[in-house]
């Protein structure tokens, strides 16, 4: 090397490939925790390809019953939506560092919001099927508890991020908390709000289709029947209903979210 | 102008109109499926205190003797759920290349891409967990499937989301060194894309945590399957243990990817 | 009866910072008093004190003779109107909406929440939005306005609660000298044709001299000159404007110079 006026200094530690190693040998781990095998797999696939062509031909015999599981499913996606945008409402503005009354409201608030949201939707429709018996009732009701974590969250985070100057005026004028919430707060974030719950209105469709698993409604319980009694060609018709009504949810949804911004 | 003693902030005194057709709409569909969804507020009333004693039910001491049991099933929903997310990680990279406007080859390998990832995201992973199981049995295996499939269907739109808002000029002065295709990808756009990336993976994590939870109802591996028969058997404290034990790894991942995230990006 | 008094007030912020170092001051009902003084002052933090943005570490502030603090600030902040640099309006709401906001500490909490005014409310905006001329622009969007108008917005909210005290932190700062002279007018009619207390934060020297009859200079949180307009000449200037080291303001500065308040 020519003369360097000073020695280079030295080239730091990449860490980089010492966790991409530790990553691949704890998935390493994982695969041989679980047992699975590469082998079972590649049977697996083999297998499969001639198991999908069993769906091949859809059997839409029984449609308008579908149809009307799937009304029942939206229906229940919609309640559920509206049970979680109620609790998220009165739930968000303590939740949020600027708005809440004191450091326990807000601790309190958002503990709850968590845990709302940690339960899965299925345990707790476990839950509301126990306590209220089979039907849409106790799956809305699960959706509506589940989702109002996110929503809440969702909610109170956008809240925070309101201009301080804009709440103070408000206070300034000698208004009360939930005015000041109800002025400053709602109408800043309006937008994003609508935006948040149509996200949830389309999830929660998707898992509304699948809750009738455990006798919250009905459009997954069909399928489960379906798939145990190795009825593929009812299954495909099922699967291609659901699909088709989601995937138009989901259209829908992102072309409303599309004209709010 | 003439008002009523108590009237609306508006020229005429009532509500605007986009806000009285948007309440008329929302009341009009929730209206319609009151009855299909047997919405029924007597009904939910009367089941307040049957909710009520159930709850009083749960609340027990849970049984030390299914802890260990309940351990191992947790860590093999945590193991599943990061062993999809890291496969459908995989996969997401290259294909979120393909289905991003501006780094596909083509416009039709774009438009193909943007659809197949929304069909793959489109069903619930309990229904492809049923169906997965039916193909290759029972096991935290159909599992991992129903769960990586779905997973590469959300990443796969996000991380082309990520690459369609990435800044040009340093994709301009890459390229103007002479980089070929796949370099460019690698030293222009992937460094750009990568913060919003790792947020999204985080968030995936967390919700994927959730759903391997819940996919052991159909015998696709997980504490699932325990928490149908616990419910099904009314195995009140094993109740409240797997929905602890829930809880608690949730939480856990959640802050210790709020750190991750205030590290990183 | 004296309408604002601060007796011996100090203000320390968390991080040690001295906004205010003892500062005594009364003001006398229907006058306007500039205050003025370099940036980082303590200008915003006087004036905030009045309606309670702000409590002193030490001192007292007294509103006609009610001492300011947490249980009586909503009292106090009914009779207490502000604006402020950044306007602080609503901006996704109607310049009249944003007006009738000055009304909330007058509404029932129902009747608030569900956006409802009664009559008197609506007359009482309305002739606010006339002092300032807005009438014209009432149903539009306040973000639709130019900076001058949501300036004179933001004073029709405050004359709107029918305040005896109009307080303006910086108002004309963003804004451009022909605008600011708009304003300066508007605010002098209202000190003089309602009997308003009027106090105004500026760092335009001129703007002070013309419109106020009182003038408060601070330097690093002490008041060093408190009397008429006219008693500004360049020496008085040098002293409020000059930077003072925390030696030279404990030791050297000379005491007040008070003329009749």
């Amino acid at each position: 090397m020519k003369n360097l006026s000073a020695t280079p200094p030295k080239k730091p530690f990449n860490s980089l490939p010492v966790w991409f190693s530790l990553w691949i040998a704890l998935l390493w781990l994982i695969v041989f925790d679980l047992d699975i095998s590469l082998q079972m797999l590649l049977y697996g696939l083999d297998d499969m390809a001639e198991y999908f062509s069993r769906y091949a031909e859809p059997d839409f015999s029984d449609l308008p019953r579908y149809l009307h599981l799937m009304m029942q499913t939206i229906a229940t996606a919609l309640w559920g939506t509206l049970i979680a945008l109620v609790f998220a409402f009165l739930l968000a503005p303590f939740a949020a560092r600027n708005l809440t009354p004191n450091k326990v409201t807000y601790r309190l608030a958002r503990e709850v919001l968590n845990f709302l949201r940690a339960l899965p939707d299925l345990l707790l429709a476990l839950i509301f099927v126990a306590a209220l018996g089979l039907g849409p009732l106790p799956g809305a009701l699960a959706l509506g508890v589940h989702t109002a974590g996110f929503l809440g969250k969702f909610f109170a985070e956008s809240l925070e991020r309101v201009d301080k100057g804009v709440i103070e005026a408000i206070q300034a004028t000698g208004a009360s908390r939930s005015q000041v919430v109800m002025y400053a707060g709602w109408p800043s974030i309006l937008r994003e709000a609508i935006g948040y719950t149509l996200y949830i209105v389309d999830r929660n469709v998707r898992m509304a289709s699948v809750l009738g698993l455990v006798g919250a409604g009905g459009i997954g319980l069909a399928l489960h029947d379906t798939l145990r009694f190795f009825k593929y060609g009812e299954s495909a018709a099922l699967i291609v209903v659901i699909l088709t009504v989601i995937l138009a949810f989901d259209y829908f949804s992102t072309w409303m979210r599309g004209k709010l911004t | 102008m003439k008002y009523l003693p108590l009237c609306w902030p508006t020229r005429n005194g009532l509500p605007p109109l986009a806000l009285v057709i948007s309440f008329a709409v929302v009341f009009g569909a929730l209206a319609w499926a009151a009855p299909i969804a047997e919405i029924n507020p007597l009904r939910l009333i009367a089941s307040v205190p049957r909710l009520l004693s159930f709850i009083g039910n749960i609340l027990v001491m849970p049984d030390a003797q299914y802890f260990p049991e309940l351990f191992r099933k947790m860590l093999e929903t945590l193991e599943m759920a990061m062993l999809a997310t890291s496969i459908a990680l995989a996969i997401s990279l290259p294909l979120g290349f393909l289905a991003a406007k501006n780094t596909s080859p083509h416009p039709a390998v774009f438009h193909f891409m943007r659809t197949l990832l929304s069909f793959m995201r489109a069903l619930p992973e309990l229904v492809w967990a049923l169906v997965f199981v039916s193909a290759v049995g029972l096991g935290p295996l159909p599992g991992v499937m129903a769960l990586a499939f779905v997973t590469v269907g959300f990443m796969g739109k996000f991380f082309a989301e990520s690459i369609e808002v990435v800044d040009a000029k340093p994709i301009e002065g890459v390229e103007a060194h002479g980089a070929g295709w796949l370099q460019v990808r690698t030293f222009a756009y992937l460094p750009q894309a990568m913060p919003d990336f790792i947020g999204s993976t985080l968030y995936i994590l967390e919700h994927n945590l959730r759903a391997a939870a819940i996919l052991g109802l159909v015998g696709a591996g997980g504490v699932g399957y325990d928490m149908v028969m616990a419910m099904r058997l009314f195995d009140y404290d094993r109740i409240l243990s797997i929905a602890l034990g829930i809880y608690l790894i949730v939480a856990l991942l959640d802050r210790l990817s709020s750190h991750f995230r205030s590290r990183v990006i | 009866m004296t309408s604002i008094s601060l007796h011996n007030v100090t203000k320390q912020f968390g991080n040690g910072f001295h906004a205010l170092r003892g500062v005594t001051a009364d003001f006398t009902p229907g006058t306007l008093t500039a205050i003025i003084g370099p940036s980082g002052a303590g200008k915003s933090t006087m004036i905030r004190m009045i309606n309670g943005l702000e409590f002193p570490t030490n001192g007292q502030v007294k509103v006609e003779d009610r001492v300011v603090n947490r249980s009586n600030l909503k009292e106090i902040r009914g009779d207490v109107g502000i604006i402020f640099q950044h306007y602080n309006l609503v901006s996704r709401l109607a310049v009249m909406t944003n007006t009738l906001t000055g009304r909330l500490k007058h509404r029932s909490w129902l009747g608030s929440m569900l956006y409802l005014f009664r009559k008197n409310d609506m007359d009482l905006a309305f002739q606010a939005l006339d002092r300032v001329g807005l009438l014209d622009r009432a149903w539009d969007r306040a973000d639709r306005l130019s900076g001058g108008q949501q300036q004179r917005v933001g004073i029709a909210r405050a004359l709107a609660q029918a305040p005896r005290i109009l307080l303006a932190d910086e108002p004309v700062a963003s804004l451009d000298p022909v605008t600011s002279e708009e304003i300066m007018q508007i605010l002098r009619e209202i000190c003089d044709r309602d009997g308003i207390t009027v106090i105004v934060n500026l760092h335009q020297v001129d703007l002070a001299r013309r419109f106020a009859s009182r003038v408060i200079g601070l330097n690093a949180g002490k008041i060093v000159f408190d009397g008429h307009p006219d008693a500004l000449d360049q020496s008085t200037l040098d002293r409020i404007y000059h930077n003072h080291t925390e030696k030279e303001i404990r030791n050297e500065i000379p005491a007040p110079m008070l003329a009749d308040a």
